[in-house]
């Protein structure tokens, strides 16, 4: 069975590398505009991992990642945050949120295929 | 990249985004010169730079990410409320918007293209924004997004002989309790290593793990020793665990170690270090005999009644630290330092505090000349010999002191960039702005005062001087005109030409402008360049039609004025179908001057010496005479006795003096001054006139000689100006007066 | 999901599904119980389906319990995803269970 990795981000071209660079790794990929749109989607979703944006309109990601840790099915599921150098501060709020994983943008797509290898291999 | 189809396709979405995340910038910018901004305005501002360096990065366009950072980083700040969105800043972001999406439109071109061009001028236009742009970053924070720190772990491989027989590398690893909740599961990190090479063994340590009664099932009580097989370095090993870097106890074991560094190893784990050593042999790392040999080295020091000795005193102690790895962090120190040099290697000083240190500099040198002359008239030698080195020293320091206020041209011309890009744009011209010799230095008071005939000249280049693409096409030119913007040095001068490669202008229509506007008598044989330079003539382009003419005419004689100011020059060349050049030749700095020292009755004038062609001897002159014949050329000439009053000794004694003529470049052409005495070049420091002799028309500066005597610097172009409008309203129908019309 | 069945002083644990951090919680109790219910306890792994950190924890707990108490649990029926965690962690030799290693 695939793994299947969510990915948030309000860029559609973002989106659309990161889900293509997975899939050719052999990954399933969900993906979802904003951290509203995503906690829509999470329900009843089998999740390995969620690749999640810091600044997203409707919903942050760290907000994002509050509400996910509140959730029962989805709470243990790891996030990597794409995030920026300027965003020390984001970081460390992520961080108490309950963030470990960051990849800092700009990224190549094979950087982000590495990282998601570190924590699930596909 | 290009070659898969689904990227190429999600290239141009960036595109589409992108584009629509500079409209929401431009927007909410243009809204904030209104509206005071809240949150969340910001945010969005904020929001749509992230967005487009984020993505532009997937795509590698570097140029796109490295300049949104910059704007990204000021509006964090300004989110941050570290700084307010005041005008200037919104005005700035404005410009940055563009710069964004013309940087866009290149990427996009090189893209299509097969290969990428370079782009100099939007880069450069791109370096003089981040320039602005980093004076609303802290000086910390602009230094933190450019520097990485120093990854903890890389450290230096240590040499591969002198250590242990295993051959792959050892890594020990214990998680902290939180890991699982976090989401990170230690398995996942094996399993990645798994991916880095082959796994010799793994060992499963959970000796932390408490009884079953307090065992927390979500706390993560797992390590492991790890051997790994791998060609990878130790860097990417350890950012195998960069998730849980702290979150985890992490020792990454290079193959061959130092046993020592196995000794530390065991010290510092949490497990009994007999144990550990089991699982290091079990492992593979260690043989059953180096451990004995490591255990024993720690137990040997231990002397009863002390401390255990430090484990890397053992680690100095048995082994000494190899040469490579001490010339490795030499070297590194040596960089830093390097670096550091750099960074002190420019002082920013204020403008205004160098221009004080160059007035006193002024001041010295000519309390220097009347100390010389103090000297002089005393004759002592010694003191003489004193003076005269003091003098050296002086001139020196005048020098080097003028050199400081020293600025390259670029960046006023790179600043040229936009004003090219957004008004051919606006005229639907294609454009490109070429700059030549931006390093070319020149005072700094020169180059602001430049900033303007400078843009009357582009924008008069660009509105009538290069054509429509589609005129140009069907002229067999390319569609791309070009604006050449160039400087150089020129015989203690410099140049700077303003050249377009557009229609030039009409000889006929310049010429029968020049005869209604009375410049010119009709029949007159006039050389092209002096009807080209006709267009300098105060009011010559205020015509009823608009024309190409007229439009070019637009601040021409402003243009000139400036220029003259400066105690410049300005000429202008243009070719049917070919384009046109405006040229300024103009002295380095205004508070020195190559001066050339004439006597005119009686008193001392300098003339400046970049407007000196030659000397001659006067001719026998008739007095109403105000033309001489210069080989074959007619030569009209000044009588700076009566254009500055008779100031010296009476007309008579002068009268059996032979006189000389000064031959100086005026716009178009030349004219002559008939002064008394030649007394040679002359390089001195300019002391303003007052401000009650600033309207005296024909002198601009004075400076002081070495006798101590105040000599005037004669305004060139002012003069020849005055004398030819004396003569035009005159009723002197004199070949002389219509010269030096021209020559004006 | 964990069920527990006994039968003649042997009880078996069966896992199904996953058996990860999301289950660590609510299975530790009864496998904890069921090790103290009995003398020997056979843990069938048949029907797992994916099992992580978590829940290998909770393995090497019952294990180690069992050497403690000087009780047997013995894993059974090894699933493919558990089979490869053991493997991958060298602890076959610590559970000391047979292995059915695939071709």
């Amino acid at each position: 069975m695939n793994k299947t990795v969510m990915v948030v981000d309000d860029s559609a071209s973002v989106r659309q590398v990161v889900s293509i660079t997975l899939k050719s790794a052999g990954y399933d990929v969900v993906e979802a505009c904003d951290g509203k749109d995503a906690l829509g989607k999470l329900n009843g979703q089998k999740l390995n991992l969620i690749i999640c944006d810091v600044n997203m309109p409707n919903l942050d990601g760290i907000s994002f990642v509050k509400e996910l840790k509140k959730t029962t099915q989805h709470r243990f599921t790891p996030v990597i945050m794409l995030t920026t150098e300027s965003e020390e501060a984001k970081k460390k709020e992520g961080q108490a949120a309950g963030a470990r994983a960051w990849i800092v943008k700009p990224f190549q797509p094979a950087q982000m295929l590495n990282a998601v290898a570190k924590l699930c291999l596909p | 990249m290009s070659s898969n189809p689904a990227l190429n396709e999600a290239r141009d979405t960036f595109f589409a985004e992108s584009r629509e995340m500079l409209q929401v910038i431009e927007d909410t910018l243009l809204a904030l010169e209104s509206n005071a901004a809240d949150d969340e305005t910001i945010n969005a501002l904020f929001r749509a730079a992230h967005t487009i360096k984020g993505s532009a990065g997937l795509f590698d366009f570097e140029r796109i990410v490295r300049f949104t950072h910059v704007v990204e980083s000021v509006l964090q700040r300004v989110r941050d409320g570290a700084i307010r969105l005041l005008p200037p800043l919104v005005s700035l972001l404005l410009v940055c918007g563009d710069q964004i999406a013309a940087l866009l439109a290149e990427a996009e071109a090189d893209t299509l293209a097969k290969s990428p061009a370079p782009h100099p001028n939007t880069d450069a236009h791109g370096a003089e924004l981040v320039a602005q742009l980093n004076d609303y970053l802290a000086p910390a924070a602009a230094g933190g997004a450019l520097l990485r720190t120093a990854d903890p772990i890389a450290e230096p491989v240590p040499a591969a002989h002198g250590g242990v027989a295993s051959e792959h590398w050892h890594i020990s690893v214990r998680f902290g309790p939180d890991v699982l909740r976090n989401g990170m599961d230690p398995l996942s990190f094996v399993r990645y290593l798994g991916s880095l090479g082959r796994l010799i063994s793994v060992s499963t340590v959970f000796d932390g793990m408490p009884d079953a009664a307090t065992m927390d099932p979500e706390t993560c009580y797992l390590g492991f020793e790890i051997a790994l097989m791998t060609d990878a370095d130790r860097q990417t090993i350890a950012d195998a665990f960069e998730f849980v870097r702290d979150d985890c106890a992490l020792r990454i074991l290079p193959p061959h170690s130092k046993l020592a560094e196995y000794v530390q190893l065991i010290a510092a784990m949490p497990e009994d270090d007999i144990r550990l050593g089991e699982l290091l042999v079990r492992s593979g790392s260690l043989t059953e005999a180096e451990l004995a040999a490591g255990l024993s080295a720690q137990g040997q020091r231990r002397v009863p009644g002390e401390a255990p000795p430090q484990l890397g005193e053992i680690l100095l102690g048995q082994q000494s630290v190899e040469a490579p790895v001490l010339n490795a962090a030499l070297d590194k120190q040596l960089r830093v330092r390097e670096r550091v040099a750099q960074e002190s290697r420019f002082v920013r000083v204020r403008a205004d505090k160098l221009d004080q240190l160059i007035n006193l500099v002024g001041e010295l040198v000519v309390a220097s000349a009347g100390v010389n002359l103090r000297a002089l008239a005393l004759k002592d030698a010694a003191l003489q010999e004193a003076t005269a080195s003091l003098t050296h020293l002086v001139e020196q320091i005048r020098d080097d002191a003028l050199q400081l206020r020293m600025v390259q041209l670029a960046e006023t011309f790179n600043r040229f960039n936009r004003i090219v890009r957004d008004t051919a744009r606006e005229l639907g011209k294609e454009i490109e702005l070429q700059i030549e010799g931006g390093d070319t230095e020149l005072d700094k008071t020169m180059v602001e005062k430049l900033a303007d005939p400078l843009m009357h000249l582009v924008r008069n280049a660009i509105d009538h001087g290069i054509e429509a693409p589609e005129v140009r096409a069907a002229a067999g030119k390319p569609r791309c005109g070009t604006l050449t913007l160039a400087a150089c040095h020129d015989s203690g001068s410099i140049v700077i030409t303003v050249r377009d490669d557009g229609a030039g202008l009409s000889r006929e229509r310049l010429l029968k402008k020049g005869i209604e506007r009375g410049l010119v008598a009709p029949g007159d044989q006039l050389s092209d360049s002096e009807v080209f330079n006709l267009i300098f003539a105060p009011g010559f382009s205020t015509a009823q039609t608009v024309t190409e003419l007229s439009g070019r005419g637009v601040g021409m004689d402003v243009v000139k004025r400036n220029i003259q100011a400066l105690r410049g020059v300005v000429s202008l060349g243009s070719e049917p179908g070919r384009g046109t050049t405006v040229t300024m030749r103009l002295p380095l700095t205004l508070a020195i001057i190559d001066g050339f020292l004439v006597g005119v009755a009686g008193a001392m004038f300098v003339v400046p010496q970049e407007l000196v062609i030659e000397c001659i001897e006067a001719p026998a002159l008739d007095l109403q005479q105000d033309y001489l014949n210069l080989r074959g050329e007619v030569l009209p000439f000044l009588r700076l006795d009566q254009m500055l009053g008779s100031v010296g000794e009476p007309v008579a004694t002068r009268n059996t003096r032979r006189s000389s003529v000064v031959v100086v470049r005026t716009g178009s052409g030349k004219a002559g001054l008939l002064v008394d005495s030649l007394h040679g070049e002359f390089h001195t420091v300019i002391k303003p006139l007052g401000k009650l002799f600033q309207n005296i028309r024909g002198v601009s500066d004075a400076t002081i000689l070495g006798n101590g005597e105040v000599a005037l610097v004669l305004d060139v172009s002012a003069l020849v100006g005055s004398a030819a409008t004396r003569l035009q309203g005159g009723t002197v129908p004199a070949h002389g007066s219509r010269a030096l019309a021209q020559a004006v | 999901m964990i069920q527990i069945s006994s039968e003649a002083g042997r009880s078996v644990a069966r896992l199904e599904g996953e058996f990860t951090i999301y289950q660590a919680a609510e299975s530790k109790p009864p496998l904890m119980a069921a090790i103290a219910d009995s003398e020997e306890l056979e843990i069938n792994l048949a029907g797992v389906t994916e099992i992580d950190s978590a829940g290998l924890q909770l393995l090497l707990l019952a294990k180690r319990e069992a050497l403690r108490t000087g009780k047997s649990v013995r894993l059974v029926a090894h699933s493919e995803a558990t089979l490869a965690v053991i493997d991958l962690l060298g602890l076959a030799g610590y559970f000391g269970d047979p292995l059915v290693l695939r071709a």
